[in-house]
């Protein structure tokens, strides 16, 4: 403020800050802020509304000011409210007591469920706190005290500020704030006592009025009446009629032969500890007046089954272990492991595996002929023995990872048609549980790109996360994905499809494991096609089990597959399960008697097929329509065509890589289509086959319809013909499809190159499963966890019917559809998404736990029924809940039925403690105060006491205003506190 | 050049043989017309960069054949695209009749479900119109569809169809999210700062 720029001739009154306090300085800095925050003045709100402190949303502001070194921070908190009317303040009355005080007496906002500790002993509505800004720093000197509060009050007194300010002393967990409040002419001062102790005196109503009319030390006689209000919360601990029912499930039983398929397919669900650990019951008298009752050291009237009020808390268990969530974290949590199986399961276990994997190479080499592999007649119980023995060998007497039986099981509920027999006379295993398809609920995996809750890779999911969980964690997981791979390269080198995956090429919705069987098992139906096709003629087909298993294990998908497939076979119209059933084959078609059939149609229409060159057609599927040949009216016909070659997604992210690598400039679109005509001229020599004699305009009349044109145009004769000709760009010199025509020949599909090895396809398939390490393969199969565990949340809410549990649900399913639709989820996200359900799980074991308390189910009057269910809804969902007719009502007489039976059994404990006891504890124990309770009601002591002593009283002179005077008193067994709000005049005194 | 690239976009052109998706492309890509575009085989493929509202996005487009027979290999490059151009063409109303199968195709291969499709009704020059364009117009609205009338002949809507459609992939969340967490750059971080559990003296009593 010196100006510099004066000259110096000039002096005047100069305002001098150099040599001000740090104490000045934080003096002004609080000013500052409250300037900040515009909290000077008086600002009348409204009455406050009953339960607005609960309902109402609060708000803090801070800031960090510093005294010294100091640090403090300072923050407003408040009850958001509607701005108040201009008007309102245009009438501001000099002689108004600010807001603060007008609330210590209002009664609408007593013991607020959830709130702000000065709010609940003040009933304030708004107020700044100054706390140490660090957790541990405390103001604990009382010379340091009183500075802080002489501060408070110059700050007040300077600014007009009329918002009571508080500063908290000692360390924070004591919360002792003292603090101050100015208002024209008036004064608030907020005092606190806080006691480990309690002084006998203060432990009942009479002993508090006492000390609160000291307090005041009120001139008048007799004293303004001074109203009461009382809450004493009783805690239940004991649930004893009650025990939780859910234990984790028996492992033993489990192991013991027990297993049935059944389980193995099911999530576990449930918490394992009671989700609620404990009951709060508040009794509460809220309006009573000195002399109306007793309540001293020998005698209270307070009787908690009179009490006008009862409302119920519940306190819920922590972290309480619940199934189904640690069944999918435990799942997860192989996701961040390291080792290969191999490391897992010891390196030498499986190197027959290990020179398998090597020979790659050498089976890509020799994949042009298809060599039939030996078939070993094994079952999959074989392979399970062999894969044992072979474990055992390498390990001498340790125990491998998974006992026999539980592997067997596994394996028998992983590829039911094994067990072969059973499923010949065609009764379907599908699964009892899922969800019919076409239902919201099946097509879940669609979004999270998991797999159908009736696949292979479902089951397989819910397996390993089975076995993670109890038999043998990561061991188990390596030794259990072993065995399916070995299973996989069984069934591909023997011709046996594998269950349990709709048929058809990969479905791309669903993830990349998923697919790649669905792709392996595209190899082993064109494998077992061709080889049969080879092998057999129709009389004396193998009549092995698999085979027709194999049929059946397709059929037993469902409609909604055979939909699927005909969809996507457009053309051709012909599902898989009709090619391997129907002697039509692609490269070995031995049906004479079909093309027979067809030379015979052929032949009684048009006067035999002499005439057309000398090719016989070959591979016909059936007759287009209408068209005919162009050069000499033939019917055109369809050929049987080379399916093209299934796809995993990965696959075609490669070839869309390449293809996209090549470039926008003409070439490199050249050589695009050009590698992709492959498709274009096995078609054509298909077609050509089986239209001998054909030329390019009909294979485009068949192919691509809109690229021949046909125009009416009167000949000569005057008579309306129809001409066609090819489109513009078919006609362009040596475009690609020119090209192609030229070059094909006409060979049928079933002698055409194999546009899909399916060996090499196969091979690459059961190499990608081989290397998989466990934590690839948990990553894989999470969201068919998820999705699993998704359902089971869903198939336990249907059964409760919460609907907040809905609600989140819902969340649920929208958030991990987001997040697993991405190639590599943040295991950030992941995590939230296994607490999310866990958290769902949580809520739905209090649900029961609490309805089993309250015993809805046996409450038979309907309409008690329901008030009950609401009642035990609301628990859930509200933070304390009121209980309608108190201890008389239905809900309130439950609740006294729970502490009674409680309470006997404390009783009959501590008669049996109190016989070994020594005297002095025994004394301590029977004090007036336990044993006035014991003789009052079946209550035991209650856990908390409030009391809230309120008048309006003249202080300190009798000529001074009349202000509220108000105490707080709260007594738990740990602490005691008395929290006063004693108002003076500040004028008359 | 491609530092300052927002996003790579997915696109793919769908549609009946003969409507012109080729013809569309090269417009938008080459601004030129060629009245002899050979037909597709399989897909092709085309990277153009656009700028739309100052973020500059690099479209890779597909176009794909129409020919039903290649419609067993193209559903395969549906996956994963962010914007979908279906085209008709309107001096062919077969080619409109078909945009139900279309969309049937589209629903059951891609793999999003908040992705952006947009509906262009092509060769507007041509005078031999058979589909109207309230016909368009109320076809799109039914399919929640962009929607636009354009020639590739000569250039009518073809900037503005790609503009708009980018536009709109931009403007939807999580479209082109995963895009940039395949970079690791991140836009927006969106951490969840609830469930502090500090109790700041917000408690029970007991």
């Amino acid at each position: 403020m010196a100006a510099d720029g004066e000259p110096e001739s000039e002096v005047f009154e100069i305002t001098d800050f150099t040599t001000a306090s740090e104490w000045e300085r934080f003096i002004s800095k609080v000013e500052e802020v409250l300037n900040d925050w515009k909290l000077i003045g008086n600002s009348l709100g409204k009455p406050l509304e009953k339960g607005i402190f609960t309902s109402g949303t609060w708000e803090e502001k801070s800031d960090e000011i510093s005294f010294a070194d100091f640090k403090f921070s300072i923050t407003h908190h408040y009850l958001v409210q509607e701005s108040i009317d201009k008007e309102g303040k245009d009438e501001l009355l000099e002689d108004t007591i600010p807001q603060s005080m007008q609330d210590l007496l209002c009664m609408n906002n007593d013991f607020p469920p959830r709130a702000h500790c000065l709010v609940r002993w003040y009933g304030l509505r708004e107020f700044v706190v100054i706390a140490p800004a660090a957790n541990n720093d405390a103001v604990l000197s009382e010379s340091k005290c009183n500075l802080l509060l002489s501060s408070v009050s110059i700050v007040l007194g300077n600014t007009g500020c009329q918002v009571p300010l508080f500063v908290q002393i000692h360390h924070k967990w004591r919360r002792m704030y003292v603090g101050e409040c100015q208002g024209p002419g008036v004064r608030t001062d907020f005092e606190m006592v806080h006691l480990r102790k309690v002084p006998n005196q203060y432990t009942h109503l009479s002993g508090l009025l006492d000390i609160f009319k000291s307090k005041i030390g009120c001139p008048l006689t007799p004293l303004p009446p001074v109203s009461i209000a009382i809450r004493f919360t009783y805690v239940l601990q004991d649930w004893q009629q009650y025990f939780w029912p859910q234990q984790p499930p028996d492992l033993d039983a489990l192991v013991g032969g027990e297993v049935g398929g059944l389980e193995f397919g099911k999530l576990p669900f449930g918490a394992c500890e009671d989700p609620i650990s404990e009951l709060h019951l508040a009794t509460t008298w809220p309006h009573l007046t000195e002399g109306i009752i007793v309540d001293n050291d020998v005698y209270s009237d307070l009787d908690p089954i009179q009490a006008p009020h009862w409302s119920v808390r519940v306190r819920k268990a922590d972290n309480p272990q619940c199934l189904l969530g640690d069944f999918v974290a435990e799942f997860f949590k192989i996701c961040r492991r390291k080792e290969s199986t191999d490391e897992i399961l010891g390196r030498s276990t499986f190197e027959e595996e290990g020179r398998e994997i090597a020979d790659i190479t050498h089976a890509l080499s020799k994949l042009t002929e298809p060599a039939p592999v030996p078939i070993h007649k094994l079952s999959v119980s074989n392979m399970v023995h062999t894969a044992k023995k072979k474990i055992r060998k390498h390990r001498g007497v340790e125990e491998s990872p998974l006992n026999n039986d539980v592997l067997n099981t596994i394996l028998l509920f992983l590829f039911p048609d094994a067990t072969s027999e059973k499923l010949l006379d065609g009764t379907s295993v599908t699964d009892n549980n899922n969800p019919p398809p076409d239902s919201e609920e099946y097509n879940l995996y669609n979004q999270f790109k998991s797999a159908p809750s009736d696949s292979l890779t479902y089951k397989l999911a819910l397996c390993l996360c089975m076995i993670n969980f109890y038999h043998g964690g990561l061991k188990g997981v390596a030794h259990l994905w072993q065995e399916f791979v070995l299973e996989m390269r069984f069934r591909w080198e023997n011709n046996f499809l594998i269950p349990g995956l709709a048929s058809g090429p990969p479905d791309l919705r669903c993830c990349l494991l998923h697919q790649k069987l669905q792709m392996l098992n595209c190899c082993i139906e064109r494998k077992k096609t061709r080889d049969d096709g080879v092998k057999t003629s129709p009389s004396d087909k193998i009549t092995n089990t698999y085979s027709g298993d194999a049929g059946k294990a397709g059929s037993q998908l469902g409609p909604d597959n055979l939909k699927d497939t005909d969809k996507e076979k457009g053309e051709v119209g012909k599902s898989w399960d009709s090619w391997s059933d129907s002697e039509e084959e692609f490269f070995e078609c031995l049906s004479d008697t079909e093309e027979l059939k067809g030379n015979g149609q052929e032949s009684s229409k048009k006067g035999g097929p002499k005439e057309i060159a000398n090719l016989k057609p070959e591979g016909r599927l059936r007759q287009h329509g209408k068209l005919t040949l162009l050069h000499n009216g033939e019917p055109l016909y369809i050929p049987v065509t080379q399916e093209p070659a299934p796809m995993t997604e990965d696959l075609l992210e490669e070839q869309s890589e390449v293809l996209a690598k090549l470039g926008t400039s003409a070439e490199g679109a050249h050589l695009r289509a050009r590698m992709q005509s492959a498709c274009l001229l096995s078609d054509m020599e298909s077609f050509k086959a089986a239209n001998p004699g054909c030329f390019l305009e009909d294979f485009v009349r068949w192919y691509s319809p809109r690229d021949y044109i046909e125009e009416e145009v009167i000949d000569e004769k005057g008579n309306i013909v129809l001409k066609g000709e090819l489109s513009a760009r078919m006609k362009i010199p040596s475009n690609m499809w020119v090209e192609a025509w030229e070059t094909a020949k006409p060979i049928p599909a079933r002698r055409q190159r194999r546009l899909f090895d399916d060996t090499r396809e196969a091979e690459k398939v059961l190499h990608y499963l081989a290397v998989q390490k466990p934590a690839d393969l948990a990553r894989h199969l999470l969201p068919c966890v998820i999705h699993a565990a998704v359902l089971k949340v869903k198939e336990e809410e249907n059964l409760e019917n919460i609907s907040s549990v809905k609600k989140i649900i819902k969340q649920i399913i929208s958030h991990s559809s987001k997040v697993l639709h991405f190639p590599n989820p943040e295991d950030k996200k992941l995590e939230e998404i296994i607490h999310q359900i866990t958290s769902v799980e949580a809520i739905i074991a209090r649900a029961r736990s609490l309805k089993a308390k309250f015993g809805t189910e046996r409450c038979e009057q309907e309409e008690e029924k329901e008030d009950l269910e609401r009642f035990v809804s609301c628990l859930l969902e509200q933070p304390e809940v009121l209980v309608i007719g108190a201890g008389r009502g239905h809900a309130g007489r439950i609740i006294h039925k729970l502490f009674v039976s409680a309470q006997r059994l404390t009783e009959s404990s501590d008669e049996a403690a109190a016989m070994s006891l020594p005297e002095e504890e025994l004394k301590k124990m029977g004090s007036s105060e336990e044993r006035r309770q014991h003789s009052l009601s079946d209550f035991p002591p209650p856990a908390g006491r409030e009391l809230i002593l309120r008048t309006t009283v003249p202080r300190p002179a009798p000529y001074s205003r009349a202000l509220p005077q108000r105490m707080y008193s709260v007594l738990t067994k740990e602490d005691f506190r008395l929290a006063g709000a004693f108002s003076s005049d500040t004028s008359f005194f | 050049m491609d530092e300052d690239v927002l996003t790579t976009l997915k696109i793919l052109i769908i549609g009946e043989s003969g409507v012109g998706k080729s013809s569309l492309l090269l417009r938008f890509t080459d601004d030129t017309f060629d009245p002899e575009l050979a037909a597709t085989i399989g897909v092709d493929f085309k990277v153009k960069t656009i700028s739309v509202d100052g973020n500059k996005a690099k479209l890779a487009i597909w176009d794909t054949a129409g020919q039903e027979r290649f419609r067993t290999l193209t559903p395969s490059y549906y996956r994963g695209a962010q914007g979908v151009i279906l085209v008709y063409d309107v001096t062919r109303r077969d080619t409109f009749v078909k945009l139900d199968n279309w969309l049937n195709e589209l629903e059951t291969y891609c793999t999003r479900n908040d992705i952006v499709n947009m509906l262009v009704g092509n060769k507007i020059d041509k005078e031999n119109r058979e589909v109207d364009r309230n016909e368009g117009l109320k076809f799109a609205r039914k399919h929640s569809m962009l929607f636009i009338e354009a020639s590739a002949k000569t250039c009518d809507g073809v900037q503005c169809a790609f503009e708009e459609l980018v536009e709109k992939i931009i403007q939807t969340p999580g479209l082109w999210e995963s895009e940039n967490q395949n970079k690791g750059v991140k836009l927006s971080h969106r951490d969840e700062a609830h469930g502090g559990g500090a109790c700041g003296g917000y408690c029970s009593v007991l």
